[in-house]
């Protein structure tokens, strides 16, 4: 197994921001970072199953709303700031829509909420809050979002 | 094509996630003794939002003694470099009095021309007492010299072009020249490789930047007649010019262009080629002469090409080569001859001194010498490290060999053991790098000596045991068995 080897072409994508994500392995790597944080949350807190990943769903929602979707520009100052008025989710890709990246992206949070409210059996107050997490996640992915800012929400001045 | 174990790849995403992780948390906690204690700028606007610097205060501060190390004395073969020390966990490093000699396997020495030498020294100090160390003025003031008109001469015949145009500094001779060339209307078609320096002159020029898959011409093609059709972005007009621009050896990946099939696509397509070749000109080629020499390219083929003279001439300085007309033209227009100062006399002369050295025209055979003895120790120091298991990335008869890291925790491991078995090594991560693919970067040079090298080789042999990068089966020592065959016959 420790010799499985993977080709890595260099990408066309300029914005160093972006392009780790176009290489192998960066789809597993975030498969498997929330199944060891299912394990976590099951060891810390010692709750059911389906309150784990309800836990694991919430927190994924937090963490990636704001990094997807809150953040903008890069974390250096080498591209002179050319993408400073754009989130994440609209700098990867180059702002092409409906490539694999974003289509996986997208699946995600949606698999993440199956499991959390099968697991959880569809009781009331967590059946709630996954649901709003799930929306919030899904629209805001939309290709007809692109660079739209609600109510001036996180638009700049 | 680089490989990738995929075990590797995994640890090296789930490690920068975590260093992530840890920085923002830090961030966090920041944010909230800030608010707390009082700011005197009130009013102020901050001069870099916060996330701008996350990288450099987050993750480089961290391993900040691997890089930007002072040395104290002239960058040949062996050199001295000044111990720092740390009392705040590297965010402050302080120099101490205490020196190491260490081999230098980081600067770009390629033939030896960095450290006194017997030609080129003793003319440049005569040239310093002459004309003294600075113009003190732009070239069309009172900055252009003697020495400059036949520096630029030289430089045009050593090239192989009709005419050249001399600068005082590589990267402003790429960011100052590409906004000259082009502008609005334009298109600029780049290796996604290239260098920074390039990457800034295409942005400051305002012409339409694609950019093609490294060093694959069929995608090149692919981009060319997908751009030609088009034409410019929302009009649909056809493109002013399109200018195509590669490199001729690659700085992080040691590869040397594909240039016989770029050049004949670029005059199918009637676009112009520019062609950089900072690592390459005087470094390759039978006589020195670059990519040209060595891949059977005639000068007359390419547009515009440009090269600096820090790498195998040992001065400073950038030029670029090409007929008459354009040189002309960019003596009349290029920002970096109007108005910066010209190149300095003594730096001029060092750069004459050695291509006369390396044509063979001071008498001796020394040029010739240099240039067999950068290829040997480049192809026997490739092939060793290649034999042992590492993963070396470049072509052979290149002097540029990046070593694979990978993992961010590596990369300071790597240079710090190499440092205290005193092999200088230089270290690139990223945003230098993808983020995946952090490498050492060893540039071999005609001064090593064959000591020198197998000295290098044990020392990273054993400290790549240590760190864990040699990530190929190394491949069995066929020598030993071949040796006592012959006894036993």
């Amino acid at each position: 197994m420790a010799n499985l080897y993977v080709q890595a072409t260099p990408t066309t994508d300029l914005n160093k921001n972006t392009e780790w994500f176009t290489y192998p392995a960066a789809w597993t790597t975030y498969i498997l970072i929330l199944f060891f944080s299912w394990l976590v949350v099951l060891s810390v807190f010692g709750c059911s199953a389906g309150m784990a990943w309800t836990v694991v769903h919430l927190s994924h929602f937090v963490v990636t709303y704001q990094f997807f979707h809150w953040k903008k520009g890069t974390p250096f100052s080498d591209d002179q700031g050319v993408y400073n008025r754009l989130t994440w989710w609209e700098q990867i890709d180059n702002g092409k829509q409906l490539t694999r990246n974003r289509k996986f992206l997208t699946v995600v949070p949606v698999v993440l909420y199956l499991i959390a409210s099968h697991t959880t059996n569809y009781q009331h107050p967590m059946l709630f809050f996954n649901t709003i997490a799930v929306f919030i996640l899904v629209v805001a992915k939309f290709p007809n979002m692109h660079k739209v800012r609600i109510f001036g929400i996180n638009a700049d001045q | 094509m680089i490989t990738i174990p995929y075990l590797t790849a995994l640890t090296t995403y789930f490690s920068y996630g975590l260093l992530f992780a840890f920085g923002q948390l830090r961030d966090f906690f920041r944010k909230i003794f800030d608010w707390w204690s009082h700011n005197s700028l009130e009013g102020y606007a901050p001069i870099c939002l916060g996330l701008e610097d996350f990288y450099i205060r987050r993750l480089y501060l961290r391993i900040q003694d691997c890089f930007n190390r002072p040395i104290c004395s002239s960058p040949d073969a062996w050199f001295d470099v000044v111990e720092r020390i740390s009392n705040d966990y590297n965010k402050t490093l302080k120099r101490t009095t205490r020196v190491d000699r260490c081999l230098n396997l980081g600067s770009y020495n390629y033939l030896g021309f960095a450290a006194a030498d017997e030609y080129c020294t003793p003319r440049v100090i005569e040239s310093l007492k002459k004309f003294s160390a600075s113009t003190c003025s732009t070239r069309v003031d009172g900055g252009t010299t003697t020495l400059h008109a036949e520096l630029e001469e030289c430089v045009a015949n050593f090239v192989g072009k009709p005419a050249a145009v001399v600068f005082g500094m590589g990267y402003a001779t790429n960011s100052a020249i590409l906004p000259v060339l082009i502008g609005k209307g334009g298109l600029i078609i780049s290796d996604s490789l290239n260098h920074n320096s390039i990457v800034n002159g295409a942005r400051g020029s305002g012409a339409t930047i694609r950019v093609f898959q490294h060093n694959t011409p069929s995608h090149l093609e692919k981009v060319l007649r997908e751009q030609i059709a088009e034409g410019q972005p929302r009009t649909h007009r056809p493109w002013k010019k399109i200018i195509v621009v590669v490199e001729g050896i690659y700085s992080m990946e040691g590869e040397l262009c594909q240039l016989p099939e770029i050049v004949s696509i670029c005059k199918k397509y009637r676009a112009y080629i520019y062609l950089d070749e900072a690592h390459s000109i005087g470094a390759v080629g039978k006589s020195g002469r670059g990519v040209c020499d060595l891949l059977g390219v005639d000068t007359a083929d390419i547009d515009i090409m440009m090269g600096t003279f820090t790498k195998s001439f040992g001065s400073c300085g950038g030029y670029i080569a090409g007929s008459k007309e354009l040189i002309e033209y960019l003596k009349h227009n290029c920002p970096a001859h109007l108005y910066a100062t010209s190149i300095s006399p003594p730096a001029a002369q060092q750069i004459m001194s050695s291509i006369k050295v390396i044509l063979g025209e001071d008498g001796s055979s020394r040029g010739a010498q240099k240039l067999a003895r950068i290829r040997e120790n480049s192809n026997f120091f490739r092939s060793e490290l290649q034999k042992m298991g590492f993963e070396v990335l470049g072509d052979n008869d290149s002097p540029v060999m990046p070593i694979m890291l990978y993992n961010p925790a590596k990369i300071p491991a790597f240079s710090r053991e190499c440092l205290k078995r005193n092999v200088a090594v230089v270290t690139v991560a990223f945003p230098a790098t993808p983020l995946l693919l952090a490498r050492a970067r060893i540039c071999i040079s005609a001064a090593h000596t064959r000591e020198d090298l197998t000295k290098a080789l044990e020392v990273i042999s054993r400290v790549g045991d240590m760190v864990g990068v040699k990530y190929f089966p190394a491949e069995p020592k066929k020598q030993q068995l071949e040796g006592e065959g012959i006894k036993m016959d």
